[in-house]
């Protein structure tokens, strides 16, 4: 076994997002990690690969940082597993971190899980809250994640090799705005073999930008099931949520309706959401819609059925016809501007 | 011939789980097991290559004994073969663990071309496995397919890769992770039933696969899980009273304490 001693400091992978910004979770999981380095007296470490990777350090210097390792090369625009995967796990080996944390992202996960497994270490996926904790052994990192589609959360260590590492969603943690003394900048030279790629690109790729407003980054968010009965009802829905600039997402129901698209499930088999506000409009609340709503800070409930057990997980709970409220809300905006 | 694997698990159906008090454990008797949900769009899509390319097709898991029933329900599918990956000593597996038992099988499979995984498990929801197994076993993997070709020897894929939608060629074999709705799991059908039940499936345990001694998914898993509960979802369930005009208000009151704000988007 390694000598754990040998492993210092809090390292975070800065994701650059479509090599135009810092990506908004990179600088969340700084936030905590910064308070991780605090309780640890250690150093957080911010990682930065990207073309033209000096025009990102100054923000990411305002977020809590002591040092940053940053490389900057044409070859590092986009991700590319191989390259991205030597480069990274190269570093590891020579600084040697103790904790090393991940966005919970396309990159930030396949990144992971290829350096975890060459580090032969542990990793937790889209963790809850991090802790440090001497319960299980000397200030070591406590994860909490959920599973089972979230009706269970489990508590996970990784006691014996390094470094310790996570996955966070965005809206985990808080981004905060810190600025150390002395921060260091430690420029690495790339390099790294040319060695034939097994995946040719083809012609030239299409522009493929995901849609801005997701359901996992709305702030309100308007919900709809199976008891708003007809499809004209349902698409009061979309005319309420284009007048607060909210986001409309529902249950399974819907879609099999054919009122609703499916990328705006909300549950086990669609997105999970992060909202301020979240209005159930008619829905039962099957499990399979209630672990995605669970993160939401309010929840109102409508539905008719006094029994509805959407009830139990809402801190608003409006016993009647969701037609109807949804018809007077509508009313409200509509008429009085 | 193309020679596809389908790496599939079986989980608890995700309703009423519920944790011993006293152990802290899952209480895993009695509860309903099902096929990974992702893992039914990994099945089609090896289903549908081999009905469109021939070969064979093979569903590969790795679990505890009772995990045979989805095998055979694989089989009934119209899945070819069967390897039922089992030892007491692969239990409480993570994923590290878990790829190095893979990386084994995979290594005395030898001959595989296409190995095909859901895009994450309902039980433990990581998503490592296709990951690990890709550097495992030095191929690559392509997620987030639209459209698959085979080639001799190579296969054209549709991607979606970062913010771009890329027309990629990749040399067999590859490992091939199906993102959710990627099309329409099938039903077992009667006569596949039937022949499920006549089939043999392969057993492979720590001494058929000759594993080396740092597979040990109970005493040398890096992580360790130490603490299950199951999450109160506890609310003020505040019920409120009075008029449907009351409700609505009520409503208004809780939107604007939120500090979401009308916007003006001109005429109705």
């Amino acid at each position: 076994m390694k000598n754990l001693n040998e492993f210092k400091n809090v390292w975070v992978f800065t994701e650059i997002k479509d090599h135009v910004k810092v990506h908004d979770c990179a600088l969340e999981i700084l936030g905590k990690g910064r308070e991780l380095a605090d309780k640890l007296n250690q150093k957080l470490v911010a990682l930065v690969l990207a073309l033209d990777a000096e025009q990102y350090l100054p923000l990411i210097e305002e977020h809590g940082v002591d040092e940053i390792i940053y490389m900057s090369h044409l070859d590092l625009k986009h991700y590319h597993e191989r390259i991205f995967t030597n480069l990274v796990h190269d570093l590891v080996k020579e600084y040697k971190p103790s904790i090393f944390l991940f966005p919970s992202t396309e990159v930030g996960n396949a990144l992971a899980a290829r350096i975890a497994y060459r580090c032969k270490t542990g990793l937790v996926s889209d963790v809850l809250n991090l802790e440090l904790s001497d319960e299980y052994g000397d200030n070591l990192l406590l994860t909490d994640k959920p599973a089972y589609g979230g009706n269970i959360h489990v508590k996970i260590i990784c006691p014996n090799t390094r470094p310790q590492m996570c996955t966070i969603t965005m809206g985990t943690f808080k981004q905060k705005t810190v600025k150390r003394k002395n921060i260091q900048r430690i420029k690495k030279e790339f390099n790294c073999d040319k060695s034939p790629n097994k995946i040719k690109i083809i012609g030239t790729p299409t522009r493929k930008d995901k849609p801005t407003s997701t359901l996992s980054d709305s702030k309100f968010v308007l919900g709809g099931g199976h008891g708003l009965v007809t499809k004209d009802n349902f698409n009061k829905l979309y005319e309420l949520a284009r007048l607060t600039n909210g986001q409309v997402g529902g249950t399974r129901r819907p879609i099999l309706d054919g009122w609703m698209p499916e990328h705006l499930q909300i549950g086990i088999s669609g997105e999970s959401i992060f909202s301020d506000l979240y209005i159930a409009f008619g829905i039962s609340g099957a499990i399979q819609h209630v672990v995605g709503i669970t993160d939401s800070k309010t929840i109102i409930a409508i539905n008719k059925d006094p029994n509805a057990p959407i009830f139990r997980v809402a801190d608003y709970c409006i016993i009647g016809d969701a037609n109807e409220i949804l018809e007077g809300l509508l009313d409200y905006f509509i008429v009085d501007r | 011939m193309v020679n596809i694997f389908v790496l599939i698990k079986q989980v608890p159906s995700t309703h009423n789980l519920e944790i011993d008090k006293k152990t802290g454990a899952l209480i895993r008797e009695g509860i309903e097991t099902i096929i990974n949900p992702d893992d039914l769009y990994a099945l089609e899509l090896g289903l549908g290559l081999k009905e469109k390319y021939g070969g064979n097709i093979t569903a590969v898991t790795m679990g505890p004994p009772q995990a045979e029933i989805s095998l055979r329900e694989c089989l009934a599918m119209g899945i070819d073969d069967a390897i039922h990956v089992c030892d007491q000593i692969f239990a409480y597996s993570d994923t590290f663990q878990t790829t190095l038992v893979l990386k084994e099988v995979f290594d005395k499979i030898k001959d595989y071309d296409i190995i095909i995984t859901g895009s994450q498990t309902s039980d433990s929801s990581t998503g490592q496995v296709p990951y690990q197994l890709s550097e495992a076993l030095d191929i690559p993997l392509i997620t987030d397919i639209f459209s698959i070709e085979l080639k001799n020897g190579f296969v054209e894929c549709q991607r979606n890769f970062g913010h771009e939608s890329q027309n990629i060629q990749v040399e067999l074999p590859i490992l091939l992770r199906v993102r959710k709705h990627f099309n329409e799991p099938r039903h077992l059908s009667l006569l596949g039933i039937k022949k499920a039940f006549e089939k043999k499936i392969i057993k492979m345990d720590f001494n058929a696969l000759n594993c080396p001694n740092f597979i040990d998914g109970c005493n040398k898993s890096p992580t360790k899980v130490v603490k299950t509960a199951k999450i109160s979802l506890q609310r003020k369930n505040e019920v409120i009273e009075g008029t449907t005009s009351d409700k609505i208000q009520k409503i208004l009151d809780i939107i604007q304490e939120h500090g979401i704000e009308k916007i003006w988007v001109g005429e109705k």
